[in-house]
């Protein structure tokens, strides 16, 4: 049994060049509508979760590799279509809105970083007002240096958003491609508060920034 | 507009270590989503939504235990 697999979409251009294989080492095709290519692959069906970090991996080489040359909207791995007919339905009833991000984004990278406590929860003996209190304390902490590194960006990011997840905070920069470092340096001349740790990572494709259309796009359904 | 992109996974405590782990997240939690398509299967058991939460929910804490100074199989980056 199979499934098609959808990777990334990017605007045509000339000279890209693109992967010959992806996921489970199945072939890369091309779907396009209009000025807007979508990759995809049809592979084995269901997935293994023995395979699940390896998968993952041949996922993202593949939309890295046309990332490293342009633009591109991400899919989810484990988002399939049943089959290719669909996949080109999908693709020409969006394409419109797809291109319009892809096009908005085209000089554009996402940088993050993650902040997040490592400061040791209160102990079993403290009350529940002291715990209330401590884990105020840590989110206030993070809150405020989220905020301070938020500043420190503005001027590489063409738009900083902060998102709370239930570990700490994550903020998406939108960084003009090739300044990849400029995020870096604003970041780390920043210094770390006590009980906090942070992660910088990049460059990613801006998914944080695509339109809502392309994030969440309504399904196609087949016709029977 | 061709670019070099120069792959930067810093920070935390175990340093490059971290790459596997953020790819995890990135291909499984960011991106489109295919909202209403989100029947996926694993090992032949059909799961929807919650079914996706549960995996997101796992490389979360994964992410947490690395975090926390845990060891996780080391990709180099590219």
């Amino acid at each position: 049994m199979s499934r098609v697999l959808p990777y990334c979409a990017y605007l045509e251009r000339d000279g890209l060049t693109l992967p010959h294989s992806g996921v489970e080492k199945s072939p890369v095709a091309v779907v396009q509508s209009g000025s807007v290519r979508l990759l995809w692959s049809e592979i084995p069906w269901p997935f293994q979760p023995e395979h699940l970090q390896q998968n993952a991996v041949e996922f993202h080489d593949v939309v890295h590799h046309v990332f490293r040359q342009t633009a591109v909207i991400p899919f989810r791995l484990l988002s399939t279509f049943e089959d290719a007919g669909l996949l080109k339905r999908f693709v020409a009833e969006h394409q419109v809105a797809m291109a319009a991000d892809l096009d908005r984004l085209a000089s554009y990278v996402q940088m993050e970083s993650v902040i997040y406590t490592i400061a040791e929860r209160p102990g079993p003996a403290a009350s529940g007002t002291e715990y209330l209190r401590a884990r105020a304390q840590q989110a206030g902490t993070i809150r405020e240096h989220a905020e301070r590194l938020s500043a420190a960006v503005a001027d590489v990011g063409a738009e900083v958003r902060l998102r709370e997840n239930k570990n700490g905070i994550r903020l998406f920069a939108l960084v003009n491609r090739g300044a990849e470092h400029g995020f870096h340096d604003a970041i780390t001349g920043v210094a770390v508060p006590n009980g906090v740790s942070r992660r910088i990572s990049g460059p990613w494709p801006a998914a944080e920034f695509m339109s809502e259309e392309v994030k969440m796009p309504a399904l196609v359904t087949r016709n029977e | 507009m061709q670019a070099d992109l120069e792959p930067i996974t810093i920070g935390g405590s175990s340093g490059d270590e971290v790459s596997l782990l953020e790819i995890l997240d990135h291909v499984l939690n960011s991106g489109v989503v295919l909202h209403g398509s989100l029947v996926i299967s694993l090992a032949g058991v059909d799961l929807v939504y919650l079914g996706l939460n549960v995996i997101l929910t796992s490389v979360e804490t994964a992410l947490r235990n690395l975090e926390a100074g845990g060891v996780i199989e080391k990709r180099a980056s590219k």
